[in-house]
């Protein structure tokens, strides 16, 4: 234990409080019986001496300057292990995007921040920079290589821009950027399965980094850009791997 | 009526038409006697529900061994027969031809004038909930599972054994709060109430059927509940004894590396995460509304709380919505086995005051011929050697026996039967006694525990004084047990019959006294408990002093605000007062004391001191309901400063000015003060409950107001986990805190400050509050006085004691007394006034009778008495006194004991103890055992 915590007895309005204004039924933030069940199943434990619970913990005791300024919330990978398991279905997810919302853009980890810049700059959408060319030209190879020397799979198909598809597949930009040959198995899977799929050459890459960066703006922008994707082909079900 | 389900109900209360469908045993009920043939010889099995599906049970069956009636049963669902038309193999060989494939439904009306609904509870089902990992694992089992497994009557035998691969599991954790608590994928936002309990008892019995150094027992918690008598003393042992209490819930049980056992991650206090494995988990599964029950309630009209559990009042917690129809256990609310016994007596209390005027319009009494004299007549014995089907003839030769036995002295009759107990022996033994003028008779089969009553009727049937029955219990101590050596237990079975013949020989009629009782009852205690037990049994029509050492009537209700459902406690309070006061029977003393107790069950007699003024009272039953008081605090600067209040304090204050309070911009509640500490070591039970009521009125103020509670468990128990959900809503922030590292408080001139540790952030905190609210520990009255009058019991904490926590939880051990209220143990205003209810359905159980039979097992004091007062000490029910006495002739005074037949149980302790022959127990005089030894001894000796 080390410097103690003033409570002033002056109601002071709380980050927490602002955030539970936007939730539905306030995210429950309120209800936490402080069990742990979240911080024993989150793979962000312990990194910075933090974890979900303590985190709302500290949201609940106004700690707003340490709640902000902790690095930890860029270390949760909102996988949502912690309300899934919370018996008060709290939405700590939803604080810690919050909480990645109230810091300036120019100080998020540039990682997160420099693909979600990249995914911006074409209609790919893709995080990795890639472009319409680099992509229907990595397909068509992998799946020329396939075709030849892959027994049972001559007559494998992989549509681009197939008008009225009933599937319209996205992809990860990391497979046909750094391992293309990964994409075959799901390729392989559609085959067998008879399936009436299609890529697009625009708004294919499965990965929004713009949400992890919690810039609600371009989160949206390419999120709409990938709908207008699947729409533009006539497309009835739009299928995201991630 | 067994297999029965109610279908329609008319009429209103006093009056109900109730129609129930009978199901079809199959089984005839008179001629089943429970020998098991039809269960050995049914080839088809079935999932033994009772057993949680762990074994195999038969389509011919019984629930359990000890189920009531003790009569086999077929399921109709999965009998061969009666699915497919084929088998009857149970029928042909029924010994008794009990079987009746014709059995039909029936369809009876019944007429009645009060309703009780207990139609219990079903276990939360987990197996939906994928994190919890039943479906991934069969070494994750429900706690009722594990009960079966840990039951020496389980399919285990009690020798515990892991599903996966039948070892024994050395490492056992326990998961809490599984379908309590929770609103993610379930909707019991409750708390179950009985589950941290029985997670203790499961660890500590576990630690008795293992053997090891390496046996480890972990329950995973979030806050433990063990808020009834006892009971932490109870958890305490557990944490003496080495159970690991860890508070937190693991988040995803997973199967073992090697498919067995499981393996856990779970976040300490401080952050640290564990990965565990253990040999098996159990799930705490909670308590829910069953669909019978939901059913049960749709046709009867009653309306359910957002739960599904019965809906009632604070005021009257075992009334349904709908008048003359009464809920009780956990039907009503989940409950433990102590309050839903007194639960159930109280709702007995309720239905019978409703039927008041129909008192004993329907009672039928048994006539027997008039007993036969035997004066003078040697004994004539008979003895009827039982079969019990194969169960003792597999075992025992019993022709051998019967011959054995015409030989002996005295006896001039002897036969066998293939079930002595069966409906025609009991016309056979009759016609036996009449043909050969037989004045003793020995039954050589099971036990008397069960069968005696039985055999009694049918002597007194045939003329003879009901004690003149031996039983030699060659089944259960003989046959069962000596299965591999048939020649020994034959031999052994004469041995037992010779013994028995031996005493029948010297029985002789014993006659049972009667007490006359004197209806009317003495309440001691005017509070919510006194004046609930003296109104019910007013209303059941009959008299009642109350007495009340204040000068009002009310007691600690006075001081009460709102019940936890917040109804205001201060109306009811007024009404009731008014009803006791002008109650035509009840009799209100105020100012009066208690001033002596002498007399038994059915005759007390007492002198009541009222206003300098002394005057006696008899009465055949007494309800105590003393109450207890707030302690006053020695800590936490508790009379240093107005801001700091008691719960009663602060409930005045806002009866009295709200708004001021109100005006606060910061409140502390501090929990456990008194309680759960060396000297008091008890949970006060309903401090944390008015801690959160008083947190929501204070929210519900001022929203602004920053409300902190400090606690150690919160132990909102049952529907009184809302509150606690509703106030972290509203955000009050709880704060939990050790009992050796407590709050401190300071007051720095104007400002009152209390510093606590926060156990997650690690960090303290310390918080500027315009308002301290302690809760204070409930403490019991000094009871000294009470105790040396009646001779009644506390425990180590001052609390009255019942007879049995869970057999008989508002009984004392004397008998007559009955407790209720605050004065027993510490509980909110509903259970005080369920407890009082309850004492005066048993109260009325001595009243309703105008004179009590007694058995005829008592101790008689003879002759050689010295009055050297031995046996003074060692009886149990304080049944014997020692009296001066004038010897007959010279005048000199002597001394000698008396005994109460009142109280005397025939335990014979006091014979036992008596050097002299001076005290003896009727039907176990010394000569009796001494020929029953003799007997026994006989080759030997």
């Amino acid at each position: 234990m080390n410097t103690a915590i003033e409570l002033e007895k002056a109601p002071t309005s709380r980050f927490k409080d602002k955030v539970m204004e936007l939730l539905p039924e306030g995210g429950n933030l309120n209800a936490c019986l402080t069990c742990g069940a979240c911080a024993a199943g989150c793979p962000a434990s312990g990194l910075e001496n933090m974890d979900p619970r303590k985190l709302l913990r500290m949201a609940a005791l106004g700690m707003d300057d340490e709640l902000l300024s902790t690095d930890w919330c860029w270390m949760c990978s909102m996988c949502q292990r912690c309300i899934y398991v919370c018996p008060m279905q709290i939405d700590i997810p939803q604080l810690v995007f919050q909480i990645r919302k109230s810091h300036p853009r120019g100080e998020r980890p540039k990682g997160i921040i420099n693909s979600c810049d990249m995914a911006l700059r074409n209609d790919t959408c893709s995080a990795m920079g890639a472009t319409e060319e680099d992509w229907r030209f990595v397909v068509e190879d992998v799946a020329d290589e396939v075709r030849e020397s892959q027994a049972g799979f001559e007559d494998l198909q992989v549509p681009m821009d197939k008008s009225g598809a009933t599937y319209f597949l996205n992809q990860n930009s990391r497979e046909p950027v750094t391992e293309p040959d990964e994409m075959i198995p799901l390729w392989k899977i559609l085959h067998l399965a008879g399936a009436d799929w299609t890529y697009g050459s625009k708004g294919w890459a499965a990965e929004n980094y713009c949400l992890f960066a919690a810039d609600e703006e371009n989160w949206e922008k390419i999120v709409r850009t990938k709908a207008k994707a699947v729409d533009d082909l006539g497309c009835k079900v739009w299928l995201n791997t991630e | 009526m067994t297999l029965s389900e109610v279908t329609g109900i008319s009429g209103e209360a006093g009056d109900f038409r109730v129609s129930v469908k009978q199901n079809p045993r199959y089984i005839d009920m008179n001629r089943c006697i429970a020998c098991g043939e039809c269960a050995a010889k049914c080839p088809k099995k079935v999932d033994d529900e009772f057993n949680a599906g762990i074994n195999k049970r038969r389509a011919a069956y019984i629930k359990y061994g000890q189920a009531v009636p003790l009569k086999y049963a077929i399921d109709a669902a999965n009998c061969i027969y009666l699915a497919r038309g084929k088998c009857r193999a149970c029928e042909k060989f029924c010994p008794t031809d009990a079987i009746d494939f014709e059995d039909k439904e029936k369809n009876v009306d019944v007429n009645v004038g009060s309703v009780i609904l207990a139609p219990g509870w079903s276990p939360f089902d987990p197996k939906g909930v994928d994190y919890l990992g039943c479906a991934e694992s069969p070494d994750i089992v429900t706690s009722m599972e594990y009960e079966r497994l840990l039951s020496a009557s389980g399919p285990c035998m009690g020798h515990l054994k892991r599903p996966s691969d039948s070892r024994e599991p050395k490492k056992i954790a326990w998961l809490q709060c599984v379908g309590s608590r929770n609103l993610n994928r379930c909707d019991n936002a409750y708390c179950s109430s009985v589950c941290c309990m029985y997670a203790i008892k499961q660890a500590l019995v576990t630690a008795e059927h293992l053997e090891g150094d390496d046996l480890s027992q972990t329950v995973f918690y979030m806050d433990i509940r063990s808020h009834g008598k006892e009971f932490d003393r109870y958890f305490e042992k557990a944490q003496a004894d080495g159970v690991n209490f860890v508070r937190a819930r693991p988040h995803t049980i997973e199967p073992g590396k090697d498919g067995t056992g499981v393996t856990m991650r779970y976040t300490l206090d401080d952050g640290k995460v564990v990965v565990e494995d253990f040999d098996m988990a159990v799930l705490s599964v909670g308590l829910e509304a069953s669909k019978d029950a939901l059913s049960l309630a749709d046709t009867f009209g009653i309306a359910l709380d957002e739960f599904r559990f019965a809906q009632t009042s604070s005021f009257a917690p075992v009334a349904s919505s709908r008048e003359g129809v009464f809920v009780t256990g956990a039907f009503q609310a989940p409950k433990a086995i102590p309050r839903s016994v007194a639960e159930a007596s109280a709702a007995a209390a309720d239905a019978a005051r409703l039927l008041t005027a129909a008192k004993g319009t329907l009672t039928r009494s048994k006539s027997y011929p008039r007993e036969k004299d035997l004066a003078g007549q040697q004994p004539r014995v008979g003895v009827f050697v039982c079969s019990c089907g194969i169960n003792i003839a597999g075992v025992v030769d019993v022709k051998e026996v019967v011959a054995y036995a015409e030989g002996l002295p005295h006896v001039v009759y002897a036969e066998n039967n293939l079930f002595s107990c069966s409906a025609d022996t009991q016309d056979l033994i009759a016609k036996r006694i009449e043909e050969h003028n037989l004045n003793r008779i020995v039954v050589a089969a099971c036990t008397p525990r069960t069968h005696e009553p039985l055999f009694q009727d049918t002597l007194r049937e045939a003329g003879l004084n009901a004690y003149l029955i031996e039983m030699a219990n060659i089944r259960n101590q003989n046959a069962w047990v000596h299965q591999n050596a048939p020649e020994a237990a034959t031999a052994k079975a004469k041995d037992q019959v010779r013994m028995a013949v031996a005493k029948a020989a010297l029985d002789y009629p014993l006659a049972r006294d009667a007490v006359p009782v004197t209806q009317k009852a003495l309440v001691i205690g005017g509070g919510l408990a006194g004046m609930g037990a003296a109104l019910n049994l007013a209303d059941q029509g009959f008299e009642a002093v109350l007495l009340e050492k204040d000068a009002r009537l009310g007691g600690n209700a006075w001081h009460l605000d709102t019940t936890p459902k917040g109804e205001p406690v201060r109306p009811m309070l007024e009404e009731m007062i008014q009803r006791t006061e002008n109650h035509a029977n009840i009799k209100v003393l105020k100012n009066a004391a208690l001033k002596s107790a002498t007399g038994s069950v059915g005759q007390f007699v007492s002198k009541i001191a009222v206003d300098g003024q002394t005057r006696a009272v008899t009465y055949g039953a007494a309800v105590l309901a003393t109450g207890a008081r707030e302690s006053v605090p020695t800590e936490y600067g508790y009379g240093e400063d107005a801001r700091i209040l008691t719960h009663l304090e602060f409930d005045r204050k806002l009866r009295e000015d709200a708004a001021q309070l109100g005006q606060a911009q910061s409140a502390v509640f501090i929990q456990c003060v008194g309680s759960r500490e060396p000297n008091r070591p008890y949970c006060s039970r309903v401090c944390c409950t008015h801690t959160v009521k008083s947190a929501i009125h204070l929210k519900t103020l001022n929203p602004a107001m920053n409300v902190y509670v400090l606690y150690r468990d919160m132990r909102t128990y049952g529907l009184n986990e809302i509150l606690y959900q509703k106030a972290r809503d509203l955000g009050v922030i709880f704060i939990r805190y050790d009992v050796d590292q407590k709050p401190a408080v300071a007051i720095e001139g104007a400002d009152l400050k209390v510093t606590v540790d926060d156990p997650i952030v690690q960090r303290p905190l310390k918080i500027d509050t315009d308002l301290l609210v302690l809760a204070a520990a409930i403490e019991p009255h000094a009871s000294d006085e009470l105790i040396a009058l009646y001779k009644c019991g506390v425990n180590a904490d001052g609390f009255l004691n019942e007879a049995h926590p869970k057999l008989r939880p508002v009984d004392m051990a004397v008998d007559g007394l009955f407790v209720a209220g605050l004065c027993n143990y510490p509980k909110p205003v509903d259970e005080s006034i369920e407890q009082a209810k309850a004492a005066a359905a048993r109260a009325a159980t001595v009243l309703s009778q105008e004179a009590m039979q007694l058995d005829a097992i008592k101790s008689f004091v003879t002759d050689d008495c010295d009055g050297c007062a031995l046996c003074l000490d060692v009886c149990p029910y304080r049944a014997i006194k020692l009296e001066e006495q004038a010897t007959e002739g010279n005048g000199q005074v002597h001394k000698r004991i008396v005994t109460d037949k009142a109280l005397c149980k025939g335990c014979g302790l006091c014979a036992a103890t008596c050097p002299k022959g001076g005290v003896h127990v009727h039907g176990f005089t010394l000569d009796q055992l001494k020929a029953q030894v003799s007997a026994a001894l006989v080759d030997v000796v």
